[in-house]
């Protein structure tokens, strides 16, 4: 560690997360205050000192020997699964979800820290198995490393934390250079699965009539014979492909096992995912099924964005916010209450930004000599846009409701705090880009 | 340790660019949408939030006080009392059912009433729905105690009505109640909304717009707890309703109220001028009932009753006007010289017309008569001849006309009907048969498809007295600032016909002679008064029963004056559905005492010797 080293960080990266992370405090600060005008909250204290820890977090990270982290991916990646284990059976369960760790006053969420180790050791294994290994195997390898927290993070529950792990796999295995065709596989059955999974509430709640080819999804027998059938054609196809080398073929093999895994992954969901989370994607689609309760969030939050205007109302002065009509302000709709008071104009400076560390990270990827800083580079690029993607997406009411939190901004000491370590990481690796 | 890229071509360079496409693909997605949101449905949204955190208050105006002339004490006052209404909205989280059940307890009232008021779609409203009203202050006090438990649910001054012990006044005052959907559908774009309280019949309703006032609002800013938030509150102040006074006179009103007694019928105190000092119509109903809580219950009581006491028998109901009617008669044949006065006609009691016997009322007959005896005897014969002979359906009717009939007076009360007159042209057009000279004959007497409102027959007097001015009969005589007491409107006699050019005042005189003989040597010179000199007419209205008529009698006095201020018109009628007791004249008589001795109805009727009397049930009268 030489002090030149510092002078090499990504300032660019760097200050983007800075300046977001003040102004998350702000308006952390903003949503504390009261209809009568009192400070009623001290979160944004907390979120300073998390905010500061933050910084010198991603400042060691910046600094520390990159092999260390390397070698040390494999233990921290077991490290977290017993912790994520640990959390599931103790942990305490705040707004419906066991996720979260006490301790002493403050509770960490070890799901936040688990998506940046599961990139580190996913890193480590696509960087270590680039050349020697059989592409399918490590495709698989891929899939079971990074599904393993997905599995517990989903079982505490919480669904929304768990969907973030999906983009990071499917953005480090296309940077990790696995077949296009297995990548599109992967999230062909994703979007197959959450299609079917909404299809017959969709119908319920907003069609309010019946269609018969969508009631058939409710129906397990329907479910094992179209499985029995399509795996019967996959497996004709397969023998077919084999003996006659016909590339269609293939084709319907690889269709065929889209649905095989789709249509009972949707059914399974279906069971296990709770009401008020389904309901969650069903007032999605229409806000007006449930205006009071679950379409009361996406209305509040796309009235306050919407009534901002170009400037906004100004710090402190937004009405939907301070009247209390916007629900979990300082969290999840950080970005209502912040786009209400600074208009289109912070809204936009909020997306430049963003938009900045994204590119860098990508410009990382691009530049570094180091595969493996390229995929965990890659890997943290898909978690900072995914996380914004929905979480904004779901203040303008274009995303269901998930209850991510938009990093560096939402007020929360973990989901800041494992932001930061993730920016310290991308320096370090920008900073040795050049290293052989 | 990890390895390192071996060169360019292992760098999946082609995917990075992909991955940036993806990302500004996005971001600049993002961008378009939060621009459409706040520039260019910006409007839109800055609307609803202003909305979601004003809330509207009405503030009721306070309904204007009715007196009588005097102007001394109010006839309907308004009494404390509160509305209660719950805002389903601004209850958080699904505890309506919770707060319903809290309010049925503390108003005591069953919780499907309000489930009713408040049904399941409407707990997103952010309107309040008034949940009960009438609600004392002790009640409403219980609930300001608890209001910390009871988000959303308001209340406002909302006062009743209290009509006290108004008796017949009914019929003028009327009565209020919530607006109906109907209503509400007709007079919306008067500015009427659900929930107002209108006047249904009488005063309360013809001048609902003068009583009501205009109502005030508060506009103010809330959280989303409903809580108010200092600063920024609109308000516009109601108007109070104006004071009405009348033209009624509430002793007046009284003493007719007590000389008609349990008789269905009417009666009609009024000046020359067309001020109704009494108006009574038998029975009537308690306007204070629809302050109680089962309106639906007593209104239909009153409906199903078979003597229709919401009827207003002065100016609802016509009857055949009968011998009244030998005033206009009178009138027509001196105007137009069709008979010479003095000419004498002979009745025998009978006459033989048209294959049919016509009996006088007098069965003996009356003799020979000439024009002012057959009024004073109530002759029918000498009419029928006199119509028949001398004047003519077409110039009775003209004269009917003229005097007002088959035209709704235009008293300021709602439901006036206009009576009838039949003509020559009627008969053909409705039953294809001639008009003959026996429905003249019918006519000339008041009787046949002849009908008139009791307020008809008593303007038709007045006209008399005017020499041949007819005004509009009204009930309102000022409106003042309920505040300072000013007058603000005053009602001045309005012309609603005129007979002068026709009719000289020398024939009034003679009429106004004609009817005093009436009283002197007539058909009711048995029923004198004795504090002022009267003249009028008596009238008995067949109706098809053997041994019951309707019963007429209109009068008026001082007979003779130089101050027409101080003339007034008595007009009584008793339906034949009372049991016979010629009973008018009297209640007529009793009226006039009472007014122009300052007796009460108990002093008038003893001093005339009527009190305890029980006129004879005998056979028919004039």
């Amino acid at each position: 560690m030489r002090l030149r080293d510092y002078l090499e960080i990504d300032f660019p990266l760097f200050f983007s997360a800075v300046l977001l992370t003040v102004f998350g405090i702000l308006f952390i600060y903003s949503s504390g205050v009261s209809s009568s005008g009192e400070l009623v909250s001290d979160e944004y204290r907390k979120q300073i000192i998390w905010a500061l820890a933050g910084l010198v977090i991603a400042l060691v990270l910046a600094m520390v020997n990159f092999r260390r982290i390397y070698d040390f991916s494999i233990y921290l990646y077991i490290g977290t699964l017993i912790l994520l284990l640990y959390t599931c059976i103790f942990g305490r369960t705040v707004a419906g979800a066991r996720a979260w760790l006490g301790v002493g006053n403050f509770g960490i969420q070890p799901s936040e820290f688990a998506k940046i180790t599961t990139i580190l050791f996913l890193a480590r294994y696509l960087d270590s198995t680039r050349r020697d290994q059989h592409i399918i195997v490590r495709f698989v390898v891929s899939c079971l490393i990074v599904f393993a927290p997905t599995l517990i993070i989903l079982a505490q529950p919480d669904f929304g934390t768990a969907l973030v792990f999906v983009p990071v796999l499917i953005a480090m295995t296309f940077i990790g250079g696995i077949t296009l065709r297995y990548v599109v596989f992967l999230s062909g059955f994703i979007v197959l699965t959450s299609v079917m999974l909404v299809l017959p509430l969709w119908q319920e709640t907003i069609l309010k009539g019946l269609v018969s080819a969508i009631m058939v999804l409710n129906n397990k027998w329907f479910i094992l014979i179209c499985v029995l059938a399509l795996g019967a054609i996959s497996l004709v196809a397969f023998y077919g492909y084999r003996k006659f080398g016909r590339r269609y073929f293939y084709w319907i093999c690889y269709f065929g096992m889209m649905g095989i895994l789709s249509l009972p992954a949707s059914f399974l969901a279906r069971k296990v995912l709770r009401e008020y989370q389904i309901m969650r994607l069903i007032v999605f689609l229409d806000p007006n099924v449930d205006p009071r309760g679950s379409g009361w969030h996406i209305i509040q939050s796309m009235t306050a964005i919407g009534s901002g205007g170009f400037l906004g109302k100004g710090f402190l002065q937004g009405t939907q916010s301070h009247y209390r009509f916007l629900p979990t302000q300082s969290t999840d709709f950080i970005f209502s209450i912040f786009t209400e008071e600074w208009g289109l104009l912070g809204g936009l400076i909020v997306f430049l930004l963003f938009l900045i560390i994204c590119l860098r990270l990508v410009r990382i990827v691009q530049t570094t000599n180091d595969s493996f800083g390229a995929y965990i580079a890659s890997g943290l690029a898909a978690m900072y846009s995914f996380h914004f993607l929905i979480n904004v997406g779901m203040a303008m009411g274009v995303m269901p409701i998930t209850g991510i939190p938009l990093y560096f901004m939402s007020y929360g000491g973990s989901s800041l705090i494992a932001a930061m370590a993730g920016i310290g990481i991308a320096l370090n690796i920008h900073i040795r880009r050049f290293n052989r | 340790m990890s390895s390192m890229f071996d060169g360019s071509e292992e760098k999946p360079l082609g995917r990075i660019r992909i991955f940036q496409i993806i990302l500004c693909a996005v971001f600049f997605l993002y961008g378009v949408r939060l621009f459409n949101m706040q520039i260019v449905s910006g409007e839109q949204y800055r609307r609803r939030s202003y909305d979601i955190s004003k809330r509207t208050t009405i503030l009721p105006s306070r309904r204007g006080e009715i007196y009588d002339r005097a102007f001394t004490d109010p006839v309907v006052i308004n009494e404390d009392s509160f509305a209660v209404s719950l805002t389903p909205a601004e209850v958080p989280g699904g505890e309506v059912p919770q707060i319903i059940a809290r309010l049925a307890e503390i108003l005591g009232l069953p919780r499907r009433e309000i489930d009713e008021k408040v049904p399941r779609q409407y707990y997103y409203l952010y309107q309040p729905l008034e949940i009960a009203g009438n609600v004392s202050f002790e009640t409403v006090a219980a609930l300001s105690e608890n209001a910390d438990t009871l988000p959303g649910v308001s209340w406002q001054s909302k006062p009743v009505r209290n009509y006290g012990d108004i008796g017949s006044l009914s019929h003028i005052i009327g009565y209020v109640g919530n607006i109906t959907r109907d209503e509400l559908i007709q007079m919306y774009n008067q500015g009427y909304q659900q929930g107002d309280v209108i006047g249904k019949l009488g005063v309360e309703r013809e001048y609902d717009a003068i009583l009501r006032g205009k109502e005030g609002w508060e506009t103010r800013t809330v959280d989303v707890r409903g809580r108010r938030i200092s600063g920024e509150n609109e308000r516009v102040l109601p108007e109070m309703g104006k004071n009405l006074v009348l033209t009624i006179d509430k002793d007046i009103q009284l003493l007719a109220e007590k000389a008609l007694g349990p008789r269905i019928g009417a009666a009609i105190v009024m000046k020359p001028n067309g001020e109704i000092l009494a108006m009574v119509s038998y029975p009537w109903y308690d306007p204070n009932i629809f302050n109680s809580r089962n309106i639906a219950g007593e209104y239909q009581r009153l409906i199903d009753n078979p003597d229709k006491p919401f009827l207003n028998r002065a100016i609802q109901s016509s009857y055949p006007p009968a011998s009244t009617f030998k005033i206009l008669m009178t009138t027509g044949l001196l105007a137009e010289n069709l008979i010479n006065p003095e000419q004498r006609i002979s009745c025998t009691g009978l006459i033989d017309y048209g294959q049919r016997n016509w009996r006088c009322w007098v069965h003996s007959g009356h003799g020979w008569v000439n024009l002012q005896q057959a009024l004073a005897g109530s002759c029918d014969i000498y009419f029928w001849v006199a119509g028949r002979d001398h004047m003519g359906v077409d110039r009775i009717v003209s004269f009917a006309r003229g005097f007002g009939y088959s035209r709704e007076t235009g008293i300021d009360l709602p439901g006036e009907i206009s009576g009838f007159m039949p003509s020559s042209q009627w008969k053909e057009r409705v039953s294809h048969e001639r008009w003959v000279a026996g429905d003249t004959m019918n006519m000339s007497i008041g009787q046949g498809f002849t009908l008139a409102t009791p307020l008809q027959v008593s303007n038709m007097v007045a006209t008399v007295i005017n020499d041949g001015v007819g005004y509009r009969p009204h009930i309102l005589k000022e409106v003042r600032d309920p505040v300072s007491g000013a007058v603000e409107r005053t009602e001045l006699p309005q012309v609603i016909h005129d007979m002068r050019e026709k009719v000289s005042p020398e024939v009034f005189a003679a009429v106004r002679h004609n009817m005093r003989t009436v009283v002197t040597e007539g058909s009711s010179r048995s029923v004198p008064v004795r504090a002022v000199e009267t003249a009028g007419k008596t009238g008995t209205a067949e109706v098809g029963l053997a041994d019951r008529w309707h019963c007429w009698y209109t009068a008026y006095g001082p007979y003779n004056t130089d101050n027409h201020d101080e003339q007034i018109i008595v007009t009584v009628l008793v339906e034949a559905s009372n049991p016979w007791d010629w009973w008018s004249p009297y209640a007529s008589a009793i009226i006039f005492q009472g007014i122009f001795a300052g007796q009460s109805y108990e002093a008038a009727a003893a001093s005339l010797g009527y009190l305890n009397l029980n006129p004879a049930q005998g056979g028919r009268r004039e």
